[in-house]
């Protein structure tokens, strides 16, 4: 009998004290988020969709070849200085945001933005072209590009760690040039 | 009341059956009208209150404002939706048993004094009449458990039968001590003797009435079928219980039916221990309609706020919570209540 109305007890005081916890949730701010009118706001390292700045890119394929899933197309046409880019495309059926082509991009064109809405109806359209085949072809080589007046990496930054070595400034400067010249070639 | 009809038997020259004949279906009506929109409205409530409870939103983008016209847009889905009927049912009594539990809640509308001359039955056995109209649900449940020819609903109308008929006792049990006090049965008279104040109110008469009270809560939450009572339903065992086989417009129904029940129990519950349409302070009686509504929006609330923050309750535990708890303390409430009226000299 003492059980009964024990039982009567706790049932009474904990379905009060649940209550109690529910109502103050009324008064509490809700914690969601009016998804399409409000947006979580990304910490800096966000890995979202890549972007990448034609004005920059000069076509050295490297992010094409670090990429471990081949998702990045690039073709370019000619030799040398007449070497033109006609197409960069990234699959993003492929892509798995693993951030290897940012981090090794010499011209730092190609970013992690932070978009992550970009959902689709057909698969197809989740191949991102960057260049219109229609426009001006982007010249690759550095002269050709300085010539045509599109945007150069500057050579200071290569220049910089030159100097904190040693004296022998002529030897490591005709280096650079070269591997420019070979990466251009490929 | 009275004004209705001698309106239309002086006025407008029909006789005393006419007369009659057009205020019952004028009232009808209206109740049929109030129905539907409580059920409108009553939905959106519950979606609105679930969500703050867990500090979300709900419905917020139909309609500008916090998605006021989710309700209506689902209603509106419902109606285009397909009327099917399982091949193997039992159509006639399929295609009847939404109607009996719509009609079981309608009819015990009729009943209930919306202001202090406005009631659309004045009944003298009202309170009695409305327990009695209301158990018609039960039949409907189970008709429609047992026309579906499923197994999921019929656990879902057995279930629904034996808690709604095991909790049709506490909930009488718990009035009668206000009919003691009262001393009638006719809804009017019940409010009526509630007046001056909260402090007259049935549920702080005395504590006796008070656990009544709380007895007829919880019972009441019992026989609408909602949590933490909703055996016949259990989304989470059996698929929707009675109703898994009903689409568009029969659905409807029952969904019309749940919300119609719950502000039903909850306007007997401010009529028969909240004052009816006396509001608190006494001599501020200028909407008395108004001030029913508003009493029978806050049970609601209450009967939201219960069903979003307990858990769902075992069969056995449901049965014996009836039987061996609450029936007990109805029981004593009633002995009680009038060992207190004796005291008290109330009883003549």
């Amino acid at each position: 009998m003492a059980q009964y109305f024990a039982d009567i007890y706790q049932a009474v005081s904990s379905a009060i004290q649940g209550m109690g916890i529910t109502i103050k949730h009324i008064y509490r701010k809700p914690v969601t988020l009016q998804y399409p009118d409000e947006r979580q706001v990304m910490p800096e390292r966000f890995r979202g969709f890549v972007h990448n700045d034609m004005t920059k890119c000069d076509s050295c394929n490297i992010c094409a070849k670090l990429c471990p899933v081949d998702c990045i197309y690039i073709e370019s046409e000619g030799k040398g200085k007449e070497r033109m880019m006609t197409r960069y495309a990234i699959d993003y059926n492929k892509c798995i945001w693993c951030s290897l082509c940012t981090e090794n991009c010499h011209t730092g064109s190609i970013t992690m933005s932070h978009d992550y809405d970009h959902s689709v109806y057909d698969r197809r359209t989740l191949v991102y072209e960057f260049m219109d085949p229609r426009e001006e072809k982007i010249p690759c080589h550095r002269a050709t590009r300085t010539e045509m007046g599109w945007w150069v990496e500057p050579k200071e930054e290569k220049k910089k760690p030159v100097p904190a070595p040693a004296t022998d400034t002529p030897a490591t400067d005709a280096p650079p040039a070269t591997e420019d010249d070979k990466g251009d070639d490929s | 009341m009275e004004a209705m009809y001698t309106f239309f038997m002086d006025k407008a020259g029909m006789g005393e059956l006419g007369a009659h004949i057009t205020v019952a279906a004028i009232m009808a009506s209206l109740m049929f009208i109030v129905m539907a929109l409580c059920a409108i409205i009553f939905t959106w409530m519950e979606r609105k209150v679930a969500g703050f409870l867990q500090s979300r939103y709900g419905p917020m983008r139909t309609g500008r404002w916090h998605g006021w016209a989710q309700a209506v847009a689902d209603m509106l889905k419902i109606l285009g939706k397909e009327d099917i009927i399982p091949a193997e049912a039992d159509k006639g009594l399929f295609v009847f048993a939404p109607l009996l539990v719509l009609l079981g809640s309608l009819l015990a509308w009729a009943a209930i004094p919306w202001a202090p001359d406005f009631v659309a039955a004045d009944l003298d056995l009202g309170l009695f009449y409305i327990f009695a109209v209301s158990s018609l649900v039960v039949i409907g449940i189970l008709m429609a458990g047992w026309a579906s020819n499923n197994k999921w609903s019929l656990y879902g109308a057995a279930r629904g039968a034996a808690q709604m008929v095991s909790y049709e006792i506490p909930l009488a049990l718990a009035a009668i001590p206000v009919v003691m006090y009262t001393g009638s049965l006719n809804t009017q008279d019940i409010v009526i003797a509630q007046q001056g104040g909260i402090w007259n109110w049935f549920f702080l008469r005395n504590p006796f009435l008070f656990v009544a009270f709380i007895m007829y809560f919880i019972a009441s939450i019992a026989e609408t079928n909602r949590g933490p009572f909703d055996m016949p339903e259990t989304e989470s065992e059996l698929v929707s219980g009675y109703h898994t086989e009903y689409t568009g417009m029969r659905f409807a129904f029952f969904f019309l039916a749940e919300y119609a029940n719950l502000f039903l129990v909850s306007m007997i519950a401010v009529m028969i221990f909240l004052g009816g349409w006396w509001s608190p302070i006494p001599g501020l009686d200028f909407a008395p309609a108004l001030t029913f509504i508003i009493k029978g929006v806050i049970m609601v609330f209450m009967n939201m706020w219960v069903r979003w923050t307990l858990p769902r309750v075992r069969v056995d535990q449901l049965m014996h919570l009836c039987w061996k708890v609450m029936i007990p303390i109805t029981l004593i409430c009633v002995i009680g209540a009038g060992l207190w009226m004796m005291a008290s000299g109330a009883a003549s």
